[in-house]
């Protein structure tokens, strides 16, 4: 039936409103699209508000098809593409803008508020900061009034952003439930082009200068909340066991089906819950010896690193248990010892002369490892992030020339010397510390905290850890990399983390973004299971979702129905005596005599005994009572009101 | 005729009216007839999406599809909240039009060939302002009112210009879309609700001064000197001179003197006097006098096959005289075809 009407025009009014929620889905992406992108946007949307608002001085068709066939070709020469996201959203915007020039209906106005809509799924897509979620609950809001006032035309612009306001947030509750409960299988209907996917954090070789470019990402990398208090002491955040070297670069071990060195755990364990960010990469983090693997799918390989078997592509999140100290409970095996102690055929000669000599000297392997430190100890060396480069025999160049390097130099070096001595070694890469937030009570360690240092093989201690930078720098154990390299970053970031008040402020923004991230923008199937477990579901599986959700849904219907009859209940908060006669009423029309509003009790039960002769009398009789008790001189007694209830309980309205 | 605006193919039209027929009948049956006021409660509130709706729905579903296909809780979060805010505008809009009382439903009597209107009155007995709420009449157009609290409006539903006879106005829709627009709630309010359409009044005969009225001796009468009759009261439409102002000054009711006119003076409309052909043409012949006599002030009698209405003057008296000029025949093909 509404089909058949013409759909009504477009409103200089609703223009305005379809222009806010096209502007705002603009703001959101305004950084993100090409500049004459949004130039273009914002030039249309102000031409029709100020100069056009009439809708005269508009491109004709052909003028709007050939602008629209340009814009297309111009996104398609700068993208490559009218398929990913940011090609995609430009070409969304662009489109919305042109086809703000030929509103001529209400429907137009209103594709233009979806367009709104969808620029903000887009940038939902796109950023999931928690700054950004207010300026996204903003869209969402001037969306909905869009549409609320579009649809009413006699309703003023600031009742209809109330109407929204109001509208929403009674749809938060449920819209969170349907969010919490709604089952999210993991995997995708179809792929997701991850062409340009930049690998972030350690990589699984060490070449020198690659850790330290990290040093300048501050991004986060993981966070871990301790159950239990907080080790003390530096923590080693354990990531690629590096064992292959060929003269230049350290790469992680291809045997990968070696036993694993049997260690006997010391101490009482540490367990921790670790949230680590998307790396694109394979390995997860454990601080200092994992005991064991924290996942399906994830290998507790034999150099006590955790491999999973897929690369972290969202959040992974897992309880750790480590050790601090261990001890070996068997000898080094044979294959171990020759992967460790290999080194080039050639290269590097002073290194392997030097290693001789500290051999020679020491009695034993701890005198050896003790030698070497003291060599760096004294040596005159620097810890720097930007030393100068190093040569072919790049040891050498660094033990002998520029005595200057990073952890990854150091390490690198060290190991070098123990293998040239005949001592089993390896490089370990990953992050050391992490900065404590008292506020989220977690450890945040951040791509800036990555580290390598060593191992060596002591016997009858087994693997023990060995980490040169800090006979170089030992501040670096206490601190971040930040206050032993003045230079690492910008005087306003220097004065960001080093004001006690800003830094205070800032944890607790970390904090908030922590949660937030945590609980919203990595909320995941395990997540929705975890909650399952803490609302008392043993063993949560996607069906216990499926029925929380249904709950949920239910529950509010509920609550809407326990809303209206409330109401209504409240309508008919009357005496006994009216709610019997109310229920007499129902009763008679049920049986097709309604009461009209204006008949009392004795006309209505006239005009029952002329519509039901069969119920005359009864009705007569009840009416009659009624009447007396309601308008007669004395109150009602309870037994009576009563008496009157039940004679109404007992009329039967069923045609005999 | 549905099926054409739509451009839908006809046996698509057909059924769609079918099905829209088929439902009309069950409504009815279901609801039964609607004693006014009546105050629409929850049994008899229909909601459905409307077109607008569909295509939110369909905009949800794919935020659906995006948001788990790339894992983005963000884009589920805002689905979720866009869902959940779609079914509290479904209640929002149901409950806009819960509890408003239909109050009166009118259709004053028309001429022929004249626009017609319905005139539904609805009352707001809350404390709650309700926006734009829609009266729409079969196939007509909808027209809108916001009801502010504890008010009431009046709408007027414009009808087609109709032939002469008995329109039956068989239902009306009370809806609203309000807020949003994405639903639809609506009601049919049944009542016994006719138009009634009076011939046009056309035709250039000269009024009969004389008719066969001998009979009709006792009339009540205005103009004239006449022979007293006595006192009456007053009735809408009596001239102010007649009032017996003296007795109203005494604090009697406002009472009227009644004189008795002059046999000369009656006229009298006979159908089978009226020196046309065609039965049309002699009701609107016949129309015409009653309006021209009834605005001269003059009394008049009419006549037709099967009745005759004794001669009076005034507006009841002119509606009776209409109303039986378009129930002429009533039932026949004229008053169907309308």
């Amino acid at each position: 039936m509404s089909g058949l009407a013409a759909p009504p025009p477009a409103t200089q009014r609703g223009t305005a409103w379809a222009c806010v929620a096209l502007g705002g889905g603009l703001l959101l992406h305004v950084d993100r699209v090409p500049v004459w992108a949004s130039l273009t946007c914002a030039a249309l949307i102000a031409w029709r508000l100020l100069i056009a608002p009439r809708g005269r001085w508009l491109p004709g068709r052909v003028a709007r098809a050939v602008l629209a066939l340009g814009m297309a070709a111009v996104v398609l020469a700068r993208f490559h593409t009218l398929n990913g996201l940011a090609a995609g959203t430009t070409l969304l915007i662009l489109m919305a803008a042109l086809k703000l020039l030929e509103t001529r209906t209400l429907r137009d106005e209103l594709v233009l508020t979806g367009a709104g809509l969808f620029l903000l799924l887009a940038a939902c897509l796109d950023r999931q900061g928690l700054p950004r979620a207010p300026l996204y609950a903003l869209q969402a809001w001037a969306c909905c009034a869009a549409v609320a006032a579009l649809a009413t035309p006699t309703l003023p612009a600031r009742a209809a952003l109330a109407l929204a306001a109001r509208s929403l947030l009674l749809a938060a509750p449920l819209g969170l439930a349907l969010f919490l409960f709604f089952p999210r299988l993991p995997g995708s209907f179809w792929a997701i082009p991850r062409g340009n996917v930049a690998l972030t954090g350690l990589s699984e070789s060490m070449t020198p200068g690659n850790i330290s470019q990290l040093v300048a990402d501050y991004s986060v990398a993981m966070r871990v909340q301790f159950e239990g208090p907080r080790p003390a002491g530096p923590l080693y955040w354990r990531g690629p066991v590096l064992h292959g070297f060929d003269g230049r670069t350290w790469r992680r071990s291809d045997s990968a089906f070696q036993a694993r060195t049997a260690l006997q755990f010391l101490g009482a364990p540490v367990r921790y819950r670790v949230a680590l960010e998307p790396t694109h990469r394979r390995y997860w983090f454990a601080l200092d010896t994992p005991a064991q693997s924290p996942a399906a799918r994830v290998f507790l390989t034999y150099d006590y690193q955790l491999l999973s078997a897929d690369p972290v592509n969202e959040t992974a999140r897992y309880q750790g248990v480590s050790y601090l100290q261990t001890r070996a409970a068997a000898a080094l095996g044979t294959l171990s010892r020759r992967e460790d102690t290999a080194l080039p055929a050639a290269g590097n000669p002073r290194t392997r002369a030097l290693a001789q000599a500290l051999r020679e000297q020491a009695g034993s392997d701890a005198a050896l490892v003790e030698a070497a430190l003291d060599y760096l100890r004294r040596g005159g060396f620097v810890y720097s992030l930007e030393p100068q480069p190093l040569g072919p025999d790049a040891v050498d160049d660094f033990l002998f020339r520029t005595h200057e390097g990073f952890c990854e130099h150091y390490a690198a070096a060290f190991v070098t010397l123990m293998r040239a001595a005949q001592l089993p070694a390896h490089v370990v890469t990953g992050y050391l510390g992490g900065e404590w937030n008292p506020i989220g009570e977690f450890l945040e360690v951040r791509q800036a905290d990555a580290h390598a240092w060593a191992e060596v093989w002591l016997e009858g201690r087994g693997w023990t850890r060995i980490d040169p930078t800090a006979v170089v720098a030992p501040e670096r154990l206490r601190r971040g990399v930040l206050e032993l390299l003045p230079n690492a970053f910008s005087a306003s970031e220097r004065l960001l983390y080093q004001s006690a008040w800003l830094s205070g402020l800032l944890q607790r923004w970390e904090a908030a973004s922590a949660w937030w991230s945590d609980h919203v923008v990595k909320f995941n199937y395990d997540s929705q299971l975890e909650l399952l477990q803490r609302l008392g579901v043993r063993t949560p599986d996607a069906r216990d979702l499926g029925w929380a959700f249904t709950a949920a849904l239910l529950g509010w219907l509920g609550l809407v129905a326990w809303h209206f009859n409330r109401r209504i209940r409240q309508a008919a908060r009357l005496d006994p005596l009216a709610r019997a006669y109310l229920r007499l009423c129902r009763k008679l029309a049920r049986a097709g005599a309604t009461r009209p509003a204006h008949l009392g009790p004795l006309d209505y039960a006239q005009q029952v005994g002329r519509q039901r002769p069969d119920l005359a009398a009864a009705v007569q009789a009840l009416c009659q009572q009624y009447a007396r008790l309601r308008y007669g001189a004395a109150a009602p007694a309870r037994a009576q009101v009563e008496e009157f209830a039940r004679a109404v309980g007992r009329l039967r309205t069923a045609r005999a | 005729m549905a099926a054409g605006a739509l451009g839908l193919p006809q046996p698509l039209g057909a059924l769609r009216q079918r099905v829209r027929a088929r439902m009309a009948r069950w409504v009815r049956e279901r609801q039964g007839e609607d004693q006014l006021p009546a105050r629409l409660e929850r049994r008899r509130l229909y909601i459905l999406p409307t077109r607008g709706g569909v295509a939110f729905g369909t905009l949800l579903l794919v935020m659906l599809l995006a948001g788990l296909n790339y894992a983005n809780s963000l884009a589920l979060l805002l689905t979720f909240l866009l869902a959940a805010f779609v079914l509290v505008v479904m209640q929002q809009c149901h409950r806009n039009l819960l509890g408003v009382s239909v109050v009166a439903l009118e259709a004053p009597a028309v001429f022929a060939q004249r626009p017609a209107t319905l005139l539904v009155r609805l009352g707001n007995p809350d404390a709650r302002a309700r926006l734009a709420l829609e009266a729409q009449l079969e196939g007509g157009e909808r027209v809108r009112a916001d009801l502010a609290a504890a008010a009431s409006a009046q709408l007027a539903l414009s009808l087609p210009p109709q032939r002469r006879g008995v329109v039956p106005l068989e239902r009306v829709r009370i809806s609203t879309a309000h807020p949003y627009a994405l639903f639809r709630a609506w009601t049919w309010v049944h009542a016994p609700l006719e138009l009634i359409v009076y011939p046009a009044p056309l035709g250039a005969l000269p009024m009969p001064l004389h008719g066969a009225a001998r009979g009709a001796a006792r009339l009540r009468a205005g103009a004239g000197v006449d022979e007293w009759l006595g006192l009456r009261p007053f009735r809408d439409g009596d001239s102010p001179r007649q009032v017996d102002w003296k007795a109203y000054a005494r604090e009697a009711p406002l009472l009227v003197k009644e004189y008795q006119a002059a046999a000369a003076d009656l006229r009298v409309f006979d159908f089978a006097r009226v020196a046309l052909a065609g039965t049309e043409a002699r009701l609107s012949q016949l129309a015409r006098w009653v309006v021209d006599a009834e605005a001269g002030g003059e009394p008049y009698s009419l006549v037709l096959p099967q009745v005759t209405v004794p001669a009076d003057r005034g507006p009841q008296h002119r509606h009776r005289c209409l109303a039986l000029l378009a129930r002429f025949e009533a039932g026949g093909a004229t008053a169907r075809s309308a």
